[in-house]
């Protein structure tokens, strides 16, 4: 801009100015004499103003929302000891469900190692080619077989109700995760209030968003397979695959 | 016959575990990632790995190559049992040279079929 524009006053502006002055609107006035002296800079002045308003406005409004902050300073830390709590608990329940497993595991194999062992006499007996000798052998056996398998079946049973009383996990793991999903959805909700404020539409972004994955790949378990068509659906799909690439 | 099984998760090597012993392995050890199970396997005279995929510190596709890497332990055949399903990183495993592939989750039967193909065709 050159020197010789600035303080140029025209008739016109300045008849506007003594009218505003004369009917006491001194902001008026004030604000024609800083056109008269700068005026491409009144207008940059007046859009600075205008979004520093705005700023104020939108940083009013945050602090306003104290939800925004007890989200992240109470409700999201809660949220982490929750799922750890989930962590947990599924795994002392997989764990305890094993451990009966596994100590039912040799209970079953004394049981059938015991019938395969009265297995070729009682055939004998059957085929009425057993002698007195082997007759007396085989109820004795037959005897232990009755007495053991009586004695863990029962064994087994109070087992078994403990790994059914083991599955109580998923109730309560159930209320906790969903109770996450409300926070999440509502983490959600104060996000796009905060896009919004911003002026990004939620729905203009949305379209463009794809989840980033990690650098390494890595995913973990895909939870909805049905609308991707760049992830396996099921072993059968591995298989094919990997015998297309001649595995 | 001396197999390693690497998962991060204790409860996921507890039933490969359980299966494996099924299907007649009884010398198992174990590893919680590819940087606990890579030195275990230069260390011992391993004929068989297991390894998940997603695991913190070294993944079960860098260990896989890491084994391929090593003339010592090239020879080993390793199964990949993972929830990773994307088609990319199937393919990757292959060509890094995986001897098995199997998506969790998994069945006993699926596991018992890989292992019967895998040492058909090394026999």
């Amino acid at each position: 801009m050159s020197i010789a524009m600035v303080g140029h006053v025209s008739l016109e502006q300045a008849k506007s100015l003594v009218e505003f002055l004369e009917i006491g609107q001194q902001e008026k006035a004030d604000a024609l004499i800083a056109e008269i002296q700068n005026p491409t800079n009144s207008e940059l002045f007046a859009e600075i103003g205008k979004l520093t308003r705005q700023l104020h406005d939108s940083l009013t409004n945050f602090q306003l929302d104290s939800r925004l902050n007890d989200l992240a300073t109470a409700d999201i830390p809660d949220a982490k000891e929750r799922l750890n709590y989930v962590i947990t608990r599924t795994e002392e329940a997989a764990n305890k469900t094993m451990d009966v497993v596994e100590s039912i595991f040799p209970v079953v194999d004394n049981i059938a190692d015991q019938v395969r062992a009265v297995n070729p006499a009682w055939t004998k007996l059957m085929n009425n080619e057993i002698d007195l000798k082997e007759f007396k052998t085989l109820c004795a056996d037959i005897d232990t077989l009755l007495v053991t398998t009586g004695r863990e079946t029962t064994h087994i049973h109070s087992l078994m109700t403990d790994v059914l009383m083991a599955q109580d996990f998923q109730d309560l793991t159930g209320q906790v995760i969903r109770k996450v999903i409300d926070l999440v959805r509502e983490v959600e909700d104060s996000l796009i209030n905060m896009l919004t404020a911003f002026g990004i539409s939620a729905e203009q972004t949305q379209g463009k968003s794809a989840l980033k994955m990690a650098d390494n790949l890595v995913e973990g378990p895909i939870v909805n397979k049905e609308n991707r068509d760049d992830v396996v659906e099921d072993q059968d799909d591995v298989d094919d695959l990997l015998s297309s690439l001649g595995f | 016959m001396k197999v390693l099984v690497v998962d991060d998760f204790s409860t996921m090597r507890r039933i490969v575990k359980n299966l494996l012993r099924d299907l007649g392995f009884t010398n198992i050890q174990e590893a919680d990632d590819g940087s606990t199970a890579l030195p275990m396997l230069q260390g011992g005279d391993f004929d068989f790995v297991v390894t998940d995929w997603n695991m913190p510190g070294m993944q079960g596709i860098d260990l896989l190559k890491a084994i391929r890497a090593d003339a010592s332990l090239s020879h080993i055949p390793v199964l990949l049992i993972t929830a990773e399903a994307k088609k990319e990183q199937i393919v990757m495993a292959a060509q890094a040279g995986v001897n098995g592939y199997i998506v969790k989750p998994f069945t006993a039967a699926t596991l018992k079929t890989k292992l019967d193909k895998i040492f058909e065709r090394l026999a």
